[in-house]
Formats: structure tokens, sequence, C-alpha cells
């Protein structure tokens, strides 16, 4: 398990996953931010399983769960989640 | 005003906001304070990962899990006082950050009254001079919104920070004073603790004023109390606290 954590403007992410190879396996999301509703969360994670834990994989990922979900973190943006993730993810590999 | 413990505290918000959202209540604010002093965290934190359990028990403090995002919060028996506003979604902008400046206003309009010069720092806290003094939590469901938050009156900031899994090593002098840097009380803007009915009453007006709403005292109804009965045990247990 890679563990990481990466503070956005409003909101620190913390970031714990589990790969297999270079996708993502397992992945959980906390922190201090808001997501709007709350349940959506628990799809988020959902939703990044399988992906590559590249940057352009995880944009696609999570451009298109907040796209057709329709939730809203304000003030944490698809970039800083990437960010947080990719870290989580590194710190696996390393 | 109640003194509640966590559970309590926690269950009569998602009740009100539930029989609000049902008709069966109306738009509320209300303010309380928590007895034992109680860590609530934001429904997406980790509990282990932000609260010193050793250090919590050694103290008598409690812990719960909010249905609100956020961080963790220190509820002080002696030094904070707690607010939650119920209303229709109705009576709120759509905007996430507008909504949450719109409640806070209150906040800021009772700061003023006490003597204090707050501003609303997005997405949800209230400053005095460029420290944290309050901050708030917002969920929308069923058509309702519930918003709660802090008001720091007196709070003992060093066991805040001891609480929320800070390293007693980093309890140097050096750390308290930039913690000093980022949070302020209402005691130390004044120079003097004031009593919590006071800032009840301040904040009362503030709340009226921002949202231009008369405000009718009252105590919670039976049904209210029968469905934070009802919710109580979620709240107290181990389940919903480490759920995450």
């Amino acid at each position: 398990m890679g563990y990481a954590e990466f503070k956005a403007p409003k909101g620190l992410i913390k970031v714990e996953v589990e790969l297999a190879g270079d996708q993502i396996l397992r992945i959980s999301i906390s922190g201090d931010f808001f997501m709007y509703p709350e349940d959506a969360l628990e799809r988020f994670e959902l939703a990044l399983i399988g992906s590559r834990v590249d940057r352009k994989s995880l944009m696609e990922r999570v451009e298109n769960f907040f796209g057709s979900s329709g939730a809203r973190t304000p003030m944490v943006e698809p970039e800083h989640w990437i960010e947080a993730i990719l870290r989580a993810a590194g710190d696996k590999i390393t | 005003m109640r003194i509640d413990d966590a559970p309590m505290s926690m269950a009569i918000d998602e009740a009100l906001l539930k029989l609000n959202s049902e008709g069966k209540s109306p738009n509320t604010v209300r303010f309380w304070r928590w007895l034992p002093s109680t860590v609530s965290i934001g429904c997406f934190q980790s509990a282990e990962l932000e609260v010193d359990f050793d250090v919590a028990k050694k103290y008598g403090v409690e812990m719960v899990r909010r249905i609100t995002g956020g961080g963790a919060v220190f509820h002080d028996h002696g030094g904070e006082l707690t607010y939650s506003v119920v209303c229709g979604q109705d009576r709120m902008p759509d905007d996430i950050i507008e909504s949450y400046e719109l409640i806070c206003g209150g906040l800021i309009g009772g700061f003023r009254q006490l003597g204090l010069q707050a501003e609303f720092k997005p997405i949800n806290d209230v400053q005095v001079g460029g420290k944290k003094i309050s901050g708030s939590a917002q969920t929308r469901r069923w058509g309702s919104v519930l918003q709660h938050g802090t008001v720091l009156v007196g709070p003992d900031v060093r066991l805040m920070f001891e609480l929320l899994k800070v390293s007693p090593e980093k309890i140097s002098d050096k750390f308290i004073s930039s913690v000093y840097e980022r949070v302020t009380t209402v005691a130390l803007e004044l120079g003097r603790k004031p009593g919590f009915d006071e800032v009840r009453g301040a904040m009362r007006d503030g709340f009226a004023g921002a949202l231009g709403a008369e405000l009718v005292e009252g105590e919670l109804t039976q049904e209210e109390l029968k469905l934070a009965g009802m919710l109580k045990p979620k709240y107290a247990s181990d389940e919903w606290l480490k759920k995450r």
C-alpha cells in the first residue's frame, strides 16, 4: 500500500492506494475537503479502480467522474486529486 | 442552552435536518455546548489519521464523526460554543461557497456585536486579524441544508493541538507560537473571556440579521428529541466512528 498526502487550496487529501502493476487495484481517499453530495466519494473511489497511474489516464477518469456525476468539491480541482494519487502510487513504487 | 454529549449533539442536528426536509420542523438556528469535550471529525476523515486516541483517552475527550465534511474540530466544554443552522435549500444560494458565506455572515455579525472585526475566508472559515476564530461545515440533504460550526470563545488551544494528531515533540514553544499565528479566540481578541450567554446573544442577533429572519426562542420539540434519540446510537457506534 502506498500512502501520500497533498494539500489542495482548501483541503488536505490523503490517499492510500494498492496497485496491480501500474493499475489501481484499491484506493481509499480521506481528508478534510468538502464533497457534495457526500456519498459521491465512494463512487469516486470505485470509478478510479482499474485506472493506470499516469497523469493522462487519471485525468480522464477524474474528469469523467465529475462530469457525469455532477459531484462538487469546492476549491479542489481534478489536478489536486491526481497529484495526491500519483504521490501515493509513487510511494508504493519506491 | 443545551449541553450535550457528542452522539446527542450530532443526532439532534441530523434530526433537525431530516424533519426540516419533511416540513415537520421549522428553519432553526441553535447553539449548544459539549460535555464531555469532544473532537468531531469530518465525514471524509480517517479517525486514526486525525486524532491521537491516547491523548483523547488521557484527557477524557470523546470523539464523533459528523455527517459534514471538513476537518477535525476540538469542542472544548470550557471554551467553545457551537452553532447550527437548518433551513430549506430554497433559502440558500445554489453555489456552495456563496451559501457558506451567507450563513457565516451570521457569525460575522455576532463577532461585530462583540466588538471584533471579522471576515469570511472561503470556503468555511471566519477570521479576525487573519487568524481563524470559527470554522463551519455544511451538508445538503433531502432538500434542506445543515451548517454547523464553532465559535472559539476561549478554548485550550494547546490541548487542541495535542489532540489533533500532532506529535508531542511538535508541541514546542516554536510550534505553539506558530499555532497562535493561525488561530485566535474571542478571549484573546477581547482580553477577557465573555460568558457563553453573551456570545450566544451576539450570535443570535448576527444570524437574525444575516438570514433576514425573525428568530423565535424555543426548545427542541418532542418529535425532534425522539428522532435524535433514535439516531444517537449510530453516532455512538465504533462502526460509524471508524467508517473510513
